[in-house]
């Protein structure tokens, strides 16, 4: 329905409403179409009139949806009149008022009141992120920065995960403040980010680099970067965090892959006792291996070549500087067969150690095994991003450890097409995170806010460097 | 009650307000947001103005006079909530706001909402509950539909008053009851046994092994039903399990007099290991004819969120032979899990002990999950399924082969 463009009488709104087909719904898609098309308070204001002449009350769902207008057009004053009266008329507003309602005031002048709504739902309930969000923006664009800070911690510990447009919201409008407790409230910001591994876009890093270029007497300066494989910054010529785990988190980490991902529930789901047990003392014989294969997956990666030929060519292109092998298959590799030809096979088992795991186990439990059992400075070779292998593990920060460990040892073959050949996309030495040593900051940082691939490690730095 | 409520409303508003509106007294009432929204009718009212003189925040007043008698009803009630009245309030409001929330719900009830994990998982079990409450209802009225119905045929039947002459006693129902069972309790000497594992329960949540065992009576009805029904055995059931109270809710008296064999051994012990054959979906191994001199073992085990890999593992402990459907090599899969429920199962099984007919038997496949039969060699259908995606699709033409390749990953590789 076409909302109409000026207020009507009841006659004229009774009109209207014996035209509509289903008239049980009438004032809800008459508001919903107001909504849409953002038609003038004065005329949901008639239509409310009408109702409430009509039926002496006007229905809670059909207050909010006028709420949802007023807030969507900003009318401060309308909303705290709503907000009176269904105060009054209800004993308890529900999660969908309530975010309306401070949603709206926050943007007003009436802010404070949003902060007073959002301890009213703090009572019964956890109040949802983007009232936080609303009132941690409304508080800090008003130079209310401890108030801010108060409600972003709170947020935190009520594992209410706040966007990146707060967290920038938070940089934006403490920027050329003075204060050691804000600063140090916005450097937590920052090891926020680098506990939970989220790199900051674009527009939110600019953020960044303006707040710290604009602490008075600070003397930061940033500057955009990409940083050397070597892992040096070529800004500042310091060198980043190496992406090895310390010894306590690497047995940790060992540890859990073993418990979590090779056993989990049951260790039949993935291999059995018996085969694992042969594995293990398969890989206590031969250890320290350099780099491990998934054999399957490197062999699909040219799907015109036959899959063996593939591996040979993969080991041959690692087998380099008398570096120890180690390639994991399964049994069907043996047979002879179209794709996977004897001799081959035969060959490339004098380059590499292989084991040939049962046709219905997972080799990448065993890839996750050997390369933790060989030690730091042990690769693995796969196009797998081991998601599922890290959805196994329990806890978050296990899952951290394990992508920080991943981008430090996957080494991915990719097909350079025509001439035949492969290009190892290097594990990374240094680590891809936000990190500082007091007078330096290395920030990675997305290019586009959308880029959203977790696999992808962004390749873009700020470098913050205090000047002496 | 209504209709007082509305003649106070009434009164009031006609003798209070415009009493109020003479005197300025909304002013006492009220005082800063009324004059704030005066200030800003007046400014709207120059861009659109109102056909006559109307008066926009009339709702307003009636609203608050409404309240004000409220008022004086309310003020005795203790402010302080009980937790469980409060969560019952803030139902009663997500109602009101046109949220999926049950119109009634018990203490029960709203106590497994309060232990809801997350707000989703809180969502998610009153969407259900509204939807129960739905059925029920249009259930109830559907049942008083067909008992107005029933007794308006009567009425007519009683006044033609013709009794019509038949060689049988109408007794169909326990007539066919009686030969069922006599059936079922042949098969108990002389049947093929049909195994299911109840060893799933530490896996499943309440809801799934609710929704297993009403599979299970399914199955057996319709196993009851058939002309050769299986033996059925229950096999790990542990008394006084979640499964067994299911049960006994589901069959009640019944429970004791079924045709089956419950026992809490494990189906190892009871038949040859080489006789049996544990049916997954995961299993490696396609069945290639229904044989009947095998023991079938299905686990009872409905998996919402697909575990895969939980049933091979238990047969590979045990050692024992698995096999799936075949259902790729009959059907051209298009989407959904490839395990199915336990009633479909049956209804395979027992089609294909009687006819040996994999066509006939794998129309128990759901509808949705595949476009059709396979009668052609897979090369053939691809490049008419490509052809057709070419014509229909176009752009979505690439995540059909990947769908495609996905399910017939050995005979045409995409890796």
């Amino acid at each position: 329905v076409q909302p109409p463009e000026k207020p009507l009488q009841a006659e004229e709104w009774n009109k209207v409403r014996e035209d509509f087909q289903l008239p049980g719904i009438f004032e809800e898609v008459m508001l919903n179409s107001m909504i849409r098309c953002n038609s003038p308070i004065d005329v949901a204001k008639s239509l409310l009139t009408h109702l409430a002449k009509h039926d002496g009350d006007i229905a809670y769902s059909v207050l909010v949806k006028y709420l949802t207008l007023c807030v969507q057009q900003g009318q401060v004053s309308e909303i705290c009149d709503v907000y009176d009266i269904m105060k009054a008329r209800f004993k308890v507003l529900e999660s969908g008022a309530y975010n309306l309602l401070i949603r709206g005031l926050s943007n007003s002048d009436q802010w404070r009141m949003a902060l007073t709504l959002l301890e009213e739902v703090k009572k019964s309930m956890i109040p949802s992120r983007t009232c936080y969000e609303s009132c941690i923006k409304a508080a800090s664009r008003h130079q209310e920065m401890k108030i801010a800070f108060e409600l972003y911690n709170e947020m935190l510990a009520k594992d209410v995960v706040p966007t990146l447009d707060v967290l920038q919201s938070l940089f934006d409008f403490s920027r050329g403040m003075k204060g050691a407790e804000l600063q140090k409230e916005l450097f937590g910001i920052l090891s926020y980010l680098r506990e939970n591994q989220i790199y900051p876009h674009k527009t939110f890093m600019r953020s960044i680099k303006l707040w710290f270029e604009s602490i008075p007497g600070g003397n930061w300066r940033g500057h955009l970067t990409n940083i050397k494989d070597s892992g040096q910054c070529p800004v500042c010529n310091h060198q980043l965090e190496d992406s090895n785990l310390t010894e306590e988190e690497y047995s940790n980490l060992s540890e859990r892959i073993i418990k979590d991902v090779i056993h989990g529930t049951d260790t039949f789901r993935k291999t059995s006792p018996k085969e694992f047990e042969t594995f293990q003392t398969f890989v206590e014989d031969r250890l320290p291996f350099d780099i491990v294969i998934d054999g399957l997956n490197v062999s699909h990666i040219k799907s015109r070549k036959m899959q063996c030929e593939n591996l040979f060519d993969a080991v041959n292109c690692l087998a380099k500087e008398n570096a120890r092998l180690l390639v994991l298959g399964r049994k069907h590799m043996l047979m002879n067969s179209s794709n996977w030809k004897r001799e081959i096979m035969k060959e490339m088992q004098n380059k590499a150690d292989f084991f040939f795991a049962e046709n219905i186990s997972e080799d990448d439990a065993f890839l996750l095994y050997a390369t933790l059992r060989s030690g730091q400075h042990c690769r693995f070779v796969t196009r797998d991003f081991l998601r599922d292998h890290k959805a196994c593990l329990s806890d978050t920060l296990t899952r951290h450890l394990f992508r920080k460990w991943q981008r430090g040892h996957q080494i991915v073959l990719k097909n350079n097409g025509f001439p035949l050949f492969f290009s190892k996309q290097p594990a990374f030495r240094y680590d891809c995170v936000v990190q500082t040593t007091g007078d330096t900051w290395h920030i990675p940082y997305k290019n586009v806010f959308e880029e959203k691939y977790l696999y992808q490690v962004p390749r873009k730095w700020l470098c913050i460097q205090k000047k002496r | 009650m209504q209709s007082a409520n509305v003649l106070l409303r009434k009164i009031v508003r006609s003798s209070v307000l415009p009493f109020a509106a003479q005197n300025g007294m909304k002013n006492d009432w009220f005082p800063l947001s009324r004059t704030l929204s005066l200030s800003l009718c007046l400014k709207q009212d120059k861009s659109c103005e109102p056909s006559e003189k109307l008066d926009l925040d009339e709702w307003k007043k009636v609203m608050r006079s409404g309240f004000q008698e409220e008022v004086g009803e309310t003020v005795s009630e203790p402010k302080e909530l009980s937790s469980l009245a409060a969560a019952r309030e803030t139902l009663e409001m997500w109602r009101l706001a046109g949220r999926a929330v049950p119109e009634n719900i018990s203490e029960e009830q709203l106590k497994t909402f309060m232990e809801c994990p997350s707000k989703s998982a809180k969502k998610k079990y009153l969407k259900y509950l509204h939807l129960k409450e739905l059925y029920k209802k249009s259930n109830k009225r559907k049942m008083d539909e067909k008992r107005e119905g029933r007794l308006e045929a009567q009425d007519q039947a009683s006044k033609t008053d013709g009794t019509k002459k038949s060689s049988f006693v109408c007794l169909w129902s326990r007539t066919m009851d009686i030969a069922y069972n006599w059936r079922a309790a042949q098969s108990m000497i002389f049947g093929q046994p049909l195994v299911f594992d109840m060893s799933y329960e530490k896996e499943m949540s309440v809801r799934e092994v609710t929704n297993t065992v009403r599979q299970i009576v399914m199955s057996e009805s319709c196993n009851r039903r058939s002309v050769d029904p299986f033996h059925i055995h229950f096999c790990n059931f542990k008394d006084d399990s979640l499964y067994h109270r299911e049960f006994v809710k589901n069959y009640r008296g019944a429970w004791d007099k079924l045709l089956i064999t419950v026992t809490d051994q494990c189906y190892t012990e009871i038949f040859p290991k080489e006789k049996l054959v544990y049916l997954t979906a995961d299993s490696p191994k396609v069945m290639k004819a229904f044989d009947h001199d095998k023991i079938y073992i299905v686990g009872s085990m409905v998996d919402k969120s697909i575990k895969t890999g939980v049933s091979l593992a238990r047969a590979k402990r045990l050692g024992l032979e698995t096999a799936a459907l075949p259902l790729e090599k009959y059907l051209l899969w298009s989407t959904g899990a490839k395990n199915l429920t336990l009633d479909q199962m049956m209804h395979i099984l027992l089609t294909l002990k009687d006819t040996a007919d994999w066509k006939k038997a794998l129309e128990f496949v759901p509808k949705r999950k595949y476009c059709g039969f396979v009668d052609k060699p897979v090369k053939e259908l691809k490049r008419t399924l490509d052809l057709i995606n070419t014509l229909k699709l176009g752009k979505r033409r690439e995540e059909e082969e990947k769908r495609f390749a996905k399910n017939y990953p050995r005979k045409y590789k995409l890796k």
